[in-house]
């Protein structure tokens, strides 16, 4: 750490020459995120130019949602914001099961066709999701989840694992053998000897696996869209679609206002746990 | 307890990392499993602590078969190479851990025992650490303690000092011979250092390619090496050894090479004129060597380099195109280039077979 910071002092101004450019990469977003804040506040923007007072009006869906006019007919913002914790959480809490389990069994146990195994796992990350569409409609309705939340947390937990076994696979590999054969002769059988002492170990992993498959399970749409026709268990970005896609006059100010309500809980994430993130992409460096 | 390996073999697929191994510990001895590197010593512990299934043979303890069952039902303590402290436990935890997975010791008991354990190695102020914050003496202690916490009938050391500064080495060297003997307990430890195992085991099986090559004592196999890999390996400064052809000569037997004729002692003539061939690998250790005024020894020659150790000095004396390593008094004054003689000392000998490597006489 201290040598970091010794060389940046050395380079002086030239150290911030990487900052610069990410500022400058990464304003055209910050702009758009800075804009839907703003225009969340009035009733209407032109440009940069507000119309109309400083209002909280857009924001009535929270605390009056009776006195929005787009969302007669529509479900509550409050269920849907359940459901969208819960589809998100599910997702996360299934994926962190199976993956911290086929992911140390990928890495400490021999088994025929392992190899073909993480090839696929492989190959199957790279696979796009629509593809998939038709033969997965047909799966969930032969097990009679077709149009339950219960089914399209299955479907987006199996797309997310792919990624979360490899992730954490590369994890597991992190831990010494030497850890697990002491705990062995020591007198724990290999279930204790996982959960004891190998899972504290990759905890940093689950942690970063846990929120990445949260806000994937969050931001997802294709899925809840198709699978849930009916909407009776919609989730916040089915709602967001369905407020463009009315055709008819559209209510901008409410319209960020959702939008920015939809993804706030996705950057507090990130705010508070890029760190954990990070850590993803460094392979399982332990923490 | 004592325990016995058996025809034991370990093969990963094509390679045969040990085979057919036989070995007899006895109750409360240490032994020392040395070799080189890829000897198949670690495998071999790794088979006796039941980490790694046996292709063939049999482990026995006391009277008891155990190369069937798991590393937690074998009554052993380890201490690896590693060390292996789980870091994210305290050093108390780490300790306990032996303990706790056996759910069945009351807490003032296992308080008790762990207090008792990390006294007995001398951490009993650091059980509030974490590994990370221990030095490498002090890990290897805690890994020690956690070893011994549950009173383990066989101890098993991988490489227990190889991690640890010379200093320390020393120390913890005796620390350890001094605790296995005071706790009786029986012991294997694996060391690819001849000095590790020869300073603290009662007996050193010495392994080659996973073959036992040699096992006993450290005195015998450093007076009577059985054959060269032992003769080679053991001893610091290693043995010197010199190509001859063993002949006939006035009624005795000498050895002879160029420059070079030794009379063999008496009490060998009767041993080697039953099996002698006629060329013999000749060796000799560098202090069985000294070192004479010219004209008055065995060979002649020329100082190549001199490495003072203290007590004493290591010379490199180089006779024709053969070199020969002498130890020579921290009083020996010779420098570089001079010409003198060096003797050997006969009953000191030793003859090895050229092809096969196994001792003669």
């Amino acid at each position: 750490m201290a040598v970091s910071i010794e060389v940046q002092r050395s380079r002086g101004w030239q150290g911030l020459i990487p900052y610069a450019i990410i500022l400058l990469a990464t304003l055209p977003i910050i702009i758009l995120y800075g804009w839907l804040l703003y225009s969340s506040f009035f009733e209407r923007v032109e440009g940069l130019r507000p119309v109309g007072p400083f209002t909280l009006d857009n924001w009535r869906f929270l605390w009056a949602p009776e006195r929005v006019q787009q969302l007669q007919n529509k479900s509550p913002i409050i269920p849907l914001t359940i459901n969208t914790f819960v589809f998100a959480g599910s997702v996360a809490g299934v994926v962190l099961l199976v993956s911290s389990m086929a992911g140390y069994a990928l890495s400490r146990l021999k088994f025929k066709g392992r190899r073909m195994f993480l090839g696929g796992v492989l190959l199957l990350h790279s696979f796009p999701t629509v593809v998939l569409l038709i033969a997965t409609f047909v799966v969930l309705r032969w097990l009679g989840l077709y149009d339950q939340l219960l089914g399209v947390i299955l479907v987006k937990a199996a797309f997310e694992l792919p990624f979360g076994v490899w992730i954490m696979k590369g994890f597991f590999d992190t831990v010494p053998w030497d850890l697990e054969m002491a705990a062995l002769v020591d007198g724990a059988n290999r279930i204790v000897t996982w959960w004891r002492i190998v899972m504290p170990l990759v905890k940093p992993g689950m942690l970063a696996l846990g929120l990445l498959s949260f806000v994937q399970g969050w931001n997802e749409f294709l899925l809840p869209f198709i699978f849930m026709p009916s909407g009776n268990q919609a989730t916040l970005s089915m709602m967001v679609r369905s407020l463009l896609g009315e055709g008819r006059f559209v209510d901008y100010g409410t319209l960020t206002a959702i939008g920015l309500f939809y993804v706030m809980p996705v950057l507090a994430l990130f705010l508070f746990a890029q760190e954990y993130f990070l850590r993803i992409y460094s392979g399982g460096v332990k923490g | 307890m004592r325990v016995l390996l058996d025809q034991l073999s370990k093969s990963f697929g094509p390679v045969a990392a040990v085979e057919s191994l036989d070995l007899e510990i006895r109750s409360g001895e240490f032994v020392a499993l040395l070799g080189p590197s890829g000897c198949g010593k670690t495998t071999t512990l790794l088979m006796v602590a039941g980490i790694y299934k046996p292709t063939a043979g049999t482990i026995v303890f006391g009277e008891r078969r155990v190369e069937h069952l798991l590393p937690k039902d074998r009554g052993i303590g380890m201490v690896f190479q590693s060390y292996a402290l789980y870091p994210h436990m305290s050093v108390e935890q780490n300790i306990a851990f032996p303990l706790d997975v056996q759910r069945k010791i009351p807490r003032p008991e296992r308080d008790r025992r762990v207090r008792a354990a990390a006294e007995q190695v001398q951490v009993g102020h650091l059980l509030a650490r974490k590994p990370a914050q221990l030095s490498g003496g002090q890990q290897q202690r805690v890994a020690l303690a956690r070893a011994l916490v549950k009173q383990p009938d066989i101890l098993l050391l991988d490489e227990p000092l190889s991690n640890l500064d010379a200093r320390l080495r020393h120390a913890m060297r005796g620390e350890i011979k001094r605790l296995q003997k005071d706790l009786g307990i029986t012991s294997i430890f694996v060391t690819h250092d001849q000095v590790e195992a020869l300073t603290m085991a009662d007996r050193v099986a010495l392994m080659r390619d996973g073959r036992l090559l040699a096992y006993d004592t450290p005195e015998e196999l450093y007076a009577w090496p059985r054959n060269l890999f032992v003769a080679e390996f053991i001893g610091n400064p290693p043995m010197n050894f010199l190509p001859v052809e063993i002949t006939q000569r006035d009624g005795s037997l000498v050895a002879v090479s160029d420059g070079l004729t030794i009379d063999l002692p008496e009490s060998r003539r009767a041993a080697l004129a039953a099996s002698a061939p006629a060329r013999a690998t000749l060796g000799i250790r560098p202090e069985d060597v000294s070192i004479e005024p010219a004209g008055q020894g065995h060979l002649s020659g020329e100082v190549y380099v001199v490495e003072p150790m203290g007590r004493e000095q290591v010379v490199d004396v180089r006779v024709g195109s053969w070199a020969m390593r002498v130890i020579a008094p921290a009083s020996f004054g010779g420098q570089i280039g001079d010409r003198l003689d060096v003797a050997l000392d006969v009953e000191r000998v030793h003859l090895f077979d050229p092809d096969s490597g196994e001792r003669i006489g």
